[in-house]
């Protein structure tokens, strides 16, 4: 399926879908046009971090991920519904109080997504308790907190120092990410790592959960 | 052409540590330069971390003003706070950046600008977020225009800002800022129309040239003040021509002027 794969990745949407309804049609098992598509967007990833590839690209590889998973969804068995991969961790996602940027957060969650991570995406403008509350029910190895603004710096604080007070620091790892992220934003924050673009910031996650799985934390 | 100067702002990064170390030369030069270059509006932005930031705009406004008291301030902050120590320390009634419909704003911003009655850049967003339509960030803007007006604001003091947003993650974002430009200025005659430019070319490749087809547009579209860079000299000359060509400029004035000044073209050894 070298075909489909360089169509994702050379961006033409409609041989894309149309080589998808091929291979459906073929009755290609659903999983392996997934895996095709992953690994496009591999490609597709590496290409944004060697600056051919800006943001244009990875929103429009999300587009043709998302509407070729629609089109199998509904064919895939109850085992595979998960797209085939056992999902490597989870990530609990939002763009901080007070602050409503979303380009970069909405880039990180398809990117996680696609790296095999179960993520739960709490929006924009999440108060500190709202993240605790999730963080209780949803149980992730990771929260992801966004912000673009100087302004996030504090509300980032209160989400660390909130699982400080509750005892659940060292249970979960925290990454904050945004163009005015810096080690000392990082260090006030209390968090774990920064990251200035997305996909830094999801080679960092999956460095994690690399490690989370080997025990050697 | 209104132009505010962007780069006194403690989010970037040698300007927040010269803010903490109170290297009063550094933001001085900044201040100097960016006057030269045609800004006769300043954007003062204490940034950095919170607590601090109401006695570091007090120190930043102080020395801006020193180096260069024709200049206007435009404060920025959304901690109302650090507005208030600024306006306390300004000779000349600031501006204030910004007002918008959330309400921490509303009720933080809105009251300093009126008790002091200052110019107020406004942008049409509100607890909601940003709105994708032109015609949401219109409903939005009027809402504040009822207050800024019951306030005793006159709408000459106000610079609505229609939102840019990054042309990389939305294809019509470019015309849904246009759009509301015009429907801004056609019910709101006398406001003027301001914006963060480069926002638009955020995840883009060259992002220069994408600024500055944006601004020829905004331009025609009725935006009359930027917050831009001045010192760079593209950007500059492209602003002065959109003007010169849609009759802005009587006699071509400005635009001859500024070539004689050597301060649009090809740089001059």
């Amino acid at each position: 399926m070298q075909d489909l794969v360089n169509a994702v990745v050379e961006m033409m949407e409609d041989e894309a879908m149309a080589l998808t309804k091929k291979y459906v049609a073929k009755g290609v098992p659903p999983v392996q046009i997934i895996d095709a598509y992953k690994e496009a967007l591999r490609i597709i990833g590496k290409r944004f971090e060697e600056c051919t590839y800006f943001v244009p690209e990875l929103v429009l590889a999300g587009e043709m991920m998302k509407a070729a998973t629609e089109l199998i969804r509904p064919m895939m068995t109850e085992s595979a519904s998960n797209l085939g991969t056992p999902r490597i961790g989870k990530l609990l996602l939002g763009t901080v109080e007070g602050d409503i940027h979303d380009i970069g957060k909405d880039m990180v969650h398809m990117l996680m997504d696609i790296n095999g991570f179960e993520v739960l995406d709490l929006g924009v403008d999440v108060p500190a308790q709202r993240f605790w509350e999730e963080y209780t029910k949803f149980q992730p190895e990771i929260i992801g907190m966004s912000g673009l603004l100087t302004l996030a710096f504090e509300s980032m604080k209160q989400v660390v120092d909130l699982l400080k007070d509750r005892g659940a620091r060292d249970n979960v790892k925290v990454i904050i990410g945004g163009g005015q992220m810096d080690e000392q934003a990082c260090k006030y924050v209390g968090a774990d790592a920064f990251a200035t673009d997305v996909v830094a910031g999801v080679n960092i996650c999956k460095g994690w959960v690399g490690q989370l799985h080997d025990g050697t934390t | 052409m209104i132009i505010i100067g962007e780069k006194i702002n403690g989010t970037r990064k040698q300007v927040g540590s010269a803010i903490a170390n109170r290297d009063a030369d550094f933001i001085r030069d900044l201040a100097l330069r960016q006057f030269e270059g045609g800004a006769s509006y300043l954007d003062v932005n204490a940034g950095g971390l919170p607590g601090r930031e109401p006695e570091d705009m007090a120190w930043l406004v102080q020395t801006v003003q020193e180096a260069v008291p024709d200049a206007t301030l435009c404060l920025d902050s959304p901690n109302h706070a650090a507005l208030r120590a600024g306006i306390e320390r300004t000779d000349k009634t600031p501006m204030l950046n910004s007002l918008s419909g959330e309400k921490f704003r509303v009720d933080g911003v809105l009251p300093l600008a009126c008790k002091f009655g200052t110019e107020l850049i406004v942008l049409p967003l509100d607890d909601n977020g940003i709105p994708q339509t032109s015609n949401g960030r219109l409903d939005i803007f009027r809402r504040l225009a009822e207050m800024t007006r019951n306030g005793g604001l006159p709408d000459e003091k106000l610079y609505v800002d229609p939102l840019v947003m990054a042309i990389s993650t939305g294809t019509d974002n470019g015309n849904i800022t246009l759009e509301t430009c015009r429907k801004i200025k056609e019910e709101f005659p006398k406001v003027h129309l301001t914006c963060g430019l480069s926002n638009i070319s955020f995840g883009m490749p060259l992002r220069s040239i994408l600024n500055q087809a944006f601004l020829v547009l905004a331009i025609q579209a009725g935006m009359d003040s930027a917050i831009i860079n001045p010192e760079e000299r593209e950007l500059r000359g492209i602003l002065m021509a959109a003007e010169t060509v849609l009759g802005k400029d009587r006699h071509c004035l400005n635009f001859n002027r500024a070539f004689r000044a050597g301060k649009i073209g090809p740089k001059r050894d």
